[in-house]
C-alpha cells in the first residue's frame, strides 16, 4: 500500500505543469543533443545542468532524466541516417540501420527504434521503481567500508569498459582521483595543493571539467573533421515510421531481450547504455533465426540495441538514486547535480526526499510517452534539424559551453577551466585516454577518500576491514578482479 | 602516438611524484585519530607513479611509432582557429560583456567556418545572444558581466 501511496505521490509532483514542461523540454533537448554528432548525452547532462540552478531539483533532475533518455533516441537518426552515430550508445545500430535506410527502409528502422524505445525505457522504469527501493533499504546496512568498496568496484569497472588500452584508461581514472585530491580536505580542513590561489583552494568542480572535456573538446575533434561530413538524403514521412506487423512479428524477442538485457547492464557499476548495446547486438546475432542477415540491414540489428540502451539509460540510475554510485559519466555528472542541490545522493535520499525520488520515477513514465510521440509525429522535423550544417552548431555549442560554466559560481575562473579541460579533452580523445573515467573519479574521489579514511579509524589502521565484512569483502574481489582482467589478458596474449 | 605517450608518461611520471612528495611534506600523514589529509594523495600519487611508469616502459619497448594523430592542413587549421576565437571570447568577456561577446563570437566562427550568407550569420548571432538574454539574465538571473554595454 506504502508502495501505491508514493507512486500516486510522485505522479501528483510529475504532472505539475511546469514539470510536465520540463520533461518536455529535456526530451526535446535530448533527441536533439543524441542526433547531433559531437555532442553527447554527458555533454548535454553538463550543459544543461545550470539551467536547473534556478529551479526545485526536482523538476531539475525531471529535466535531466527525461534529457537522457531523450538522447538514447537521438543518436539513432544519425545513425541511420548517415551512418554516424550521435552518440556512443547508438554505434552498433549504424550497422543494420544504415543498411535498412540505403534499402530505402530508413522510416522503419527509426519505427522500430521508437516503438523499441518506448517500451525498453517503459518497461525500465517499473523495474526501477520496483527495485530501488529494496537496494535502498539494503544499503541501509552499508557502512564506510562497504561504500568504499563499491566505489572502487565502481571505478575499476568503468576503466575496464570505456576506452581501448585499459592503462590509458587507469591514468584516466587516477588523474581524476588526483584532481579530486584538490581543495580543503573534509576531515582536517587543510586546503590541500591551492598554492595560494583561493579558486583552488574550493577544489576543482566537476561541472567546467566535464563541459570541458565532454563539449568543448568533442567541439575540437569535430573541428577538425567538419570538411569530411556528409550528410545523405533521405525522405522520412509518419506513416513510414510506424512498424508493419511483419516487423513486430521480427522484432517482437528482440526488444524483448534488449530490455532484460539492457536494465541488467545499465545496474551494474561502470556498465552503461554503450556497453549493453553491443551486448545486446552480439545476443541478438547468436540466437536470431536471421543471423546472416545480420549486417545487411536485419531489423533485429536496429530493435535489440535500442531498446537496450533505453533501458540501461533506466537502470543506470539505480546504483545512482540508491546507493549514490554513478554506473556511467552520464549519471556521474547528474550525481554531481544531485550534490549541487544540496541533496545527499545514497540510500537515505528514498527516506529523506520521497517527494524527489518519486516524482522522477512517475516522470519517467511521462518521459517516455512523450519520448514515443515526438520520435514519431514530429520526426521529420528532427530529420531535418540533423542537416543543420555543423558549422552553425559548433559556435552554439561552445556559446552553450561557456555561458554554462560562468553561471555555476558568476566567475570567470571556471569558464578559464573550461577552457583547460576543453584542451585536456581534445588530447585525451586524440591519444586514447578515458574522460568519462577522469569525470567519475572527480566526482566520486572525496567520497571515496573519507569512506577509506573513516574505515580506517575505525579499524585502526587495519585493511583486513575490507576484506572481512562480507558485502565489502565480495565487492573487492570484484573490484580487484576487475583490475586483474587486463593484466592476465596482457599476459595470455604473449 | 608513440612519442606522445613517451611525452605523456614522463609528464605524469614527474608530475605524481611531485604530488607524492608535496603531500607528504606538506600535509599531515597519520593524525590522532587515523589516517590525515597526506595519506590518500599519497598513495594515488604512487599509483600513478607506477601507471606512468608502466606507460613509459611500454612505449620505450614499442617497436612501432604508430599513426600520425595530430592533425594537418585544413583539419588543424580549423581547430586552432576555434580554438582561438574561444579563447579571445573568454578573454575579452569581461570587457566586451556576456550578451554582446555571444553575438560577435558566434557570427564571427559561423562565418569562418561555413562562410554562409551574411543574413543567416545575423540570425544565428542574434539567435543565440537573445536565447543567452532571456534564459540567463532574464529567467534564471545570472549576473553576467556586461560592462561594454555600457558603451552604447
Amino acid at each position: 500500500m506504502d508502495f501505491l501511496a508514493n507512486l500516486s505521490m510522485g505522479f501528483g509532483v510529475a504532472l505539475t505543469p511546469f514539470n510536465i514542461l520540463m520533461a518536455l523540454a529535456g526530451v526535446t533537448a535530448g533527441i536533439l543533443i543524441g542526433a547531433l554528432p559531437g555532442v553527447g548525452p554527458p555533454s548535454g547532462v553538463a550543459m544543461l545542468l545550470p539551467l536547473t540552478f534556478g529551479m526545485d531539483p526536482t523538476s531539475g533532475i525531471i529535466m535531466l532524466a527525461s534529457l537522457y533518455a531523450g538522447t538514447m533516441y537521438g543518436g539513432t537518426i544519425t545513425a541511420v541516417l548517415i551512418n554516424t552515430p550521435g552518440e556512443s550508445a547508438s554505434v552498433v545500430t549504424c550497422l543494420d540501420g544504415y543498411q535498412m535506410a540505403l534499402q530505402g527502409r530508413a522510416g522503419q528502422a527509426l519505427g522500430i527504434a521508437a516503438f523499441g524505445s518506448f517500451i525498453a525505457g517503459t518497461v525500465g522504469v517499473v523495474l526501477l521503481m520496483l527495485v530501488s527501493p529494496l537496494l535502498a533499504r539494503w544499503a541501509l546496512s552499508f557502512g564506510p567500508p562497504e561504500t568504499f568498496a563499491l566505489m572502487l568496484l565502481g571505478l575499476t569497472t568503468v576503466t575496464l569498459l570505456t576506452g581501448e588500452d585499459p592503462l590509458k584508461g587507469y591514468i584516466s581514472m587516477v588523474a581524476g582521483l588526483m584532481l579530486a585530491m584538490i581543495g580543503f580536505d573534509i576531515i582536517s580542513g587543510d586546503a590541500r595543493f591551492g598554492f595560494g590561489i583561493t579558486e583552488m583552494m574550493d577544489g576543482v568542480d566537476f561541472l567546467p571539467v566535464a563541459i570541458g572535456l565532454f563539449g568543448l573538446g568533442e567541439v575540437l575533434v569535430g573541428a577538425e573533421q567538419s570538411g569530411r561530413r556528409q550528410v545523405a538524403k533521405a525522405h522520412v514521412r509518419l506513416r513510414d515510421v510506424l512498424p508493419r506487423p511483419a516487423d513486430w512479428v521480427r522484432a517482437r524477442w528482440s526488444i524483448v531481450r534488449g530490455t532484460a538485457l539492457g536494465f541488467a547492464v545499465g545496474i551494474l557499476p561502470g556498465a552503461g547504455p554503450t556497453v549493453a548495446t553491443f551486448l545486446a547486438y552480439t545476443l541478438e546475432k547468436k540466437v536470431s533465426k536471421n543471423s546472416r542477415e545480420f549486417g545487411k540491414g536485419a531489423i533485429e540489428g536496429v530493435a535489440a540495441p535500442e531498446s537496450a540502451n533505453n533501458a540501461a539509460a533506466t537502470g543506470a540510475m539505480v546504483p545512482m538514486l540508491t546507493l549514490g554510485i554513478p554506473g556511467s559519466a552520464t549519471t556521474a555528472i547528474m550525481l554531481g547535480g544531485l550534490m549541487m542541490w544540496g541533496l545527499r545522493p545514497g540510500p537515505m535520499l528514498f527516506e529523506k526526499n520521497p517527494q524527489f525520488v518519486w516524482g522522477l520515477i512517475a516522470s519517467q513514465y511521462i518521459a517516455n510517452v512523450l519520448l514515443l510521440i515526438l520520435s514519431t509525429l514530429f520526426i521529420p522535423l528532427f530529420v531535418r534539424a540533423v542537416r543543420i550544417p555543423y558549422s552553425i552548431l559548433m559556435p552554439l555549442i561552445v556559446v552553450f559551453c561557456v555561458t554554462g560554466a560562468y553561471s555555476l559560481k558568476n566567475n570567470v575562473w571556471d569558464v578559464g577551466m573550461m577552457l583547460v579541460f576543453g584542451v585536456v579533452g581534445y588530447f585525451m580523445k586524440k591519444l586514447g585516454y578515458s574522460p568519462a573515467a577522469l569525470v567519475l573519479a572527480l566526482v566520486l574521489g572525496p567520497l571515496a577518500e573519507r569512506a577509506l579514511r573513516q574505515s580506517l579509524i575505525i579499524s585502526d589502521a587495519g585493511v583486513g576491514i575490507f576484506f572481512m565484512r562480507p558485502i565489502s569483502g565480495v565487492l573487492m574481489a570484484l573490484a580487484l578482479a576487475a583490475i586483474a582482467v587486463p593484466v592476465v589478458r596482457a599476459f595470455l596474449r604473449k | 602516438m608513440r612519442s606522445a605517450d613517451r611525452i605523456t608518461a614522463a609528464l605524469l611520471l614527474a608530475l605524481s611524484v611531485a604530488f607524492s612528495a608535496g603531500a607528504l611534506k606538506q600535509y599531515q600523514w597519520w593524525g590522532s585519530a587515523g589516517p590525515g589529509p597526506a595519506f590518500v594523495p599519497f598513495w594515488v600519487g604512487l599509483v600513478m607513479a607506477g601507471l606512468a611508469l608502466m606507460m613509459l616502459v611500454k612505449s620505450l619497448r614499442n617497436p612501432y611509432p604508430g599513426d600520425a594523430w595530430l592533425p594537418r592542413g585544413e583539419g588543424l587549421r580549423a581547430m586552432l582557429v576555434v580554438l582561438g576565437v574561444t579563447v579571445a571570447f573568454v578573454a575579452l568577456l569581461r570587457v566586451v560583456g556576456m550578451i554582446i561577446g555571444t553575438a560577435l563570437f558566434v557570427a564571427a566562427l559561423v562565418w569562418f567556418l561555413g562562410r554562409h550568407r551574411w543574413w543567416v550569420i545575423a540570425a544565428v548571432a542574434a539567435g543565440a545572444a537573445g536565447f543567452n538574454y532571456l534564459v540567463f539574465v532574464r529567467w534564471l538571473r545570472v549576473p553576467f558581466p556586461e560592462a561594454g554595454i555600457w558603451i552604447f
